[in-house]
């Protein structure tokens, strides 16, 4: 508890954020080789995408990111979802980065 | 009459005689080889274990990686890449890191006094 032996510091959000990665690399584990391969990369590459793009004290946005993430993953999570492919991970709609 | 019964008709039936393998065996046979003093894996054993996991961590220049290194200060990693770290970690070994004590772990310092010190460790 509060160790302050120097570890990095982490924000609250920061740790929200890993904390659902690792919640989607959890559930990932539970579906068949090729999907679990498949949502791996495409979970990886949103939030590195994001982690990147996202100006981190657009607090607003990162808390709406963070709903939407633990929306998509309580789907994922059921049994019956196979793969990514029938959640709805809009890559269009990211920050109207068109160039 | 239900005894013959039976036994005419056990005669007949062959249930084919299946081995029980594994998925791991290898794994298995290997922690059996390590276990003649004990069953938890050794010091040694961690290290090396752990090392290889991040070594083959894709962003990683394996020639780097000692047991002393950090993920983010020493081999350049961000703190989404620890996260896959000790994912890895957590498949290699057979545990289940929460949350809490994830969050701790960022070198492969930490990593190995971690996987040591579980007692489910495999």
């Amino acid at each position: 508890m509060g160790a302050s032996s120097g570890p990095r510091r982490l924000s609250g959000m920061q740790k929200q954020v890993l904390a659902l990665y690792r919640g989607f690399l959890r559930a990932a584990r539970s579906k068949p080789a090729e999907e679990r391969k498949q949502i791996e990369s495409v979970v990886c590459s949103e939030f590195r995408k994001n982690s990147k793009q996202v100006d981190r004290k657009n607090f607003i946005y990162i808390e709406y990111l963070l709903r939407r993430g633990k929306k998509q993953l309580d789907q994922l999570k059921s049994p019956d979802t196979v793969g990514l492919s029938s959640l709805s991970v809009d890559s269009s709609r990211t920050r109207g980065s068109s160039s | 009459m239900a005894s013959a019964l039976r036994s005419a008709i056990l005669r007949h039936i062959r249930v084919p005689a299946t081995q029980v393998v594994s998925a791991n065996g290898s794994r298995l046979t290997a922690v059996r080889l390590m276990s003649s003093h004990d069953d938890h894996i050794t010091k040694d054993e961690v290290i090396n274990r752990v090392l290889d996991v991040v070594k083959c961590f894709p962003k990683v220049d394996p020639s780097k990686v000692t047991p002393e290194v950090h993920f983010e200060k020493d081999l350049g990693l961000d703190s989404l890449d620890t996260v896959e770290i000790v994912m890895a970690l957590e498949e290699e070994f057979k545990l289940e890191i929460p949350d809490k004590e994830a969050v701790r772990i960022e070198s492969c310092e930490q990593a190995i006094e971690y996987v040591y010190n579980h007692p489910m460790s495999s």
